[in-house]
């Protein structure tokens, strides 16, 4: 064999290697890709499966509770003041140190239709005990007994640090025999979170209603905010009502 | 080292790190999809039944691709669909900031409605994101890495 014709064979024998070696990244490249795709697509569908399936217990909506069950009423005055509030959130907490009892007067005198609504979007913030959805369902209970208020006012005036473990239901319990809730009923739904799956649900048509945060403040139907999406000044919420009474 | 020797290297740091970015942002998200889902709605960009679904699908999705990029398969493709994703969620906050919305990005948290009197933070997380869109960038460009699933099925030593 001539050197030429070696030189040759060698050329042809590192194309046809070359060649083989590009087909087989064509091929890993082709089957990785497709397996990408497949990977991610079952994972978005475990997602969407995990919230289909989610089992949210059996739904027990309080009877006392108004507009779509999600709320408490105090009052029956013509303008409607919708308060959706956790009652893990401080800022809620500030709210009702300052316009709450303004709100209470005038849900008393007959000018506004006062609306609680417990919604439980904080539920991160209690190490897992889940304080914003067991303190809300507890509500739910007080609520049946016809005390919602004065369990709502002793949960502030007790809250919990955010990121703190909350109350325990036995502390839940202790609050509302403070304010009169000594049934055997009161303390067994506190215990069984009988009303737990309702603010779950609560919760939701919270966000259906395209609501983010607490406190929430609607007048007559019409959120209310202060500047720069605050919270409404006592002021600010005393007028507006005071224009929607006319 | 030379340039050419260095890059796989690199490569793999990059990958490395934006698997872990992957995997702890769905980590801190799966375990709460109700959370998940009303820190896509804070962005007020869809009606609430369509966040739902994307807040339940984009944790798994995120962690998905974090295992995908920590063995290094199909990495380009990979890294294509990370900066695909990072750059959904950087228009995401600029619209967010642009409409002057009081929210927590929800990027490595459940996000939401920031409590009143609390800053946004929308600069710092758009140069993070922007850090991961970089680090998918460069994996884009060099998708060759050391210790990846594709070095193995391709041959390579």
């Amino acid at each position: 064999m001539s050197k030429a014709k070696r030189d040759r064979t060698a050329k042809a024998r590192q194309i046809v290697e070359a060649q083989k070696a590009a087909d087989r990244r064509r091929r890993v490249t082709l089957w990785t890709s497709v397996t990408v795709v497949l990977v991610l697509f079952v994972a978005g569908l475990v997602g969407y499966t995990v919230m289909a399936g989610r089992d949210e217990g059996e739904l027990v909506t309080p009877a006392s509770a108004v507009d779509e069950s999600t709320a408490f009423a105090v009052g029956t005055g013509p303008v409607t003041v919708d308060i959706y509030e956790d009652f893990m959130c401080p800022i809620c907490n500030n709210f009702e140190q300052s316009s709450g009892e303004t709100l209470t007067r005038l849900a008393a005198d007959g000018t506004i239709t006062l609306r609680y609504h417990p919604v439980s979007i904080l539920d991160r913030a209690s190490n897992g005990t889940r304080y914003s959805t067991r303190s809300a369902a507890a509500a739910a209970a007080a609520a049946e007994e016809g005390k919602f208020t004065e369990f709502h006012d002793v949960l502030f005036a007790n809250q919990p640090e955010e990121n703190s473990s909350g109350l325990s239901d036995e502390k839940l319990v202790e609050l509302g025999k403070s304010v009169g809730l000594t049934s055997e009923t009161f303390a067994t739904a506190v215990d069984e979170g009988t009303y737990e799956t309702w603010v779950t649900q609560a919760t939701e048509t919270f966000s259906k209603r395209d609501y983010n945060g607490t406190p929430t403040i609607v007048v007559d139907g019409e959120r209310l905010t202060g500047p720069e999406d605050s919270v409404p000044t006592t002021e600010l919420l005393t007028q507006t009502i005071e224009k929607a009474a006319g | 080292m030379t340039k050419e020797k260095a890059w796989p290297w690199i490569s793999t740091a990059a990958r490395a790190g934006l698997a872990a970015v992957w995997l702890i942002a769905g980590g801190l998200k799966v375990g709460d999809l109700a959370a998940s889902a009303r820190a896509v709605h804070a962005y007020q960009l869809m009606p609430y039944d369509v966040a739902k679904v994307v807040g339940a699908v984009q944790p798994f999705l995120e962690i998905a691709l974090g295992v995908l990029l920590l063995i290094g398969l199909s990495t380009r493709l990979t890294a294509a669909i990370s900066a695909l994703l990072m750059t959904i969620f950087i228009a995401g906050i600029v619209s967010a900031w642009a409409r002057g919305l009081q929210i927590d990005c929800g990027c490595f948290s459940s996000g939401g409605a920031l409590a009143a009197g609390t800053d946004t933070r929308y600069g710092i997380d758009i140069v993070r994101d922007l850090g991961f869109l970089a680090l998918s960038g460069i994996l884009l460009w060099r998708p060759r890495t050391r210790f990846s699933l594709d070095g193995v099925l391709m041959g390579e030593r």
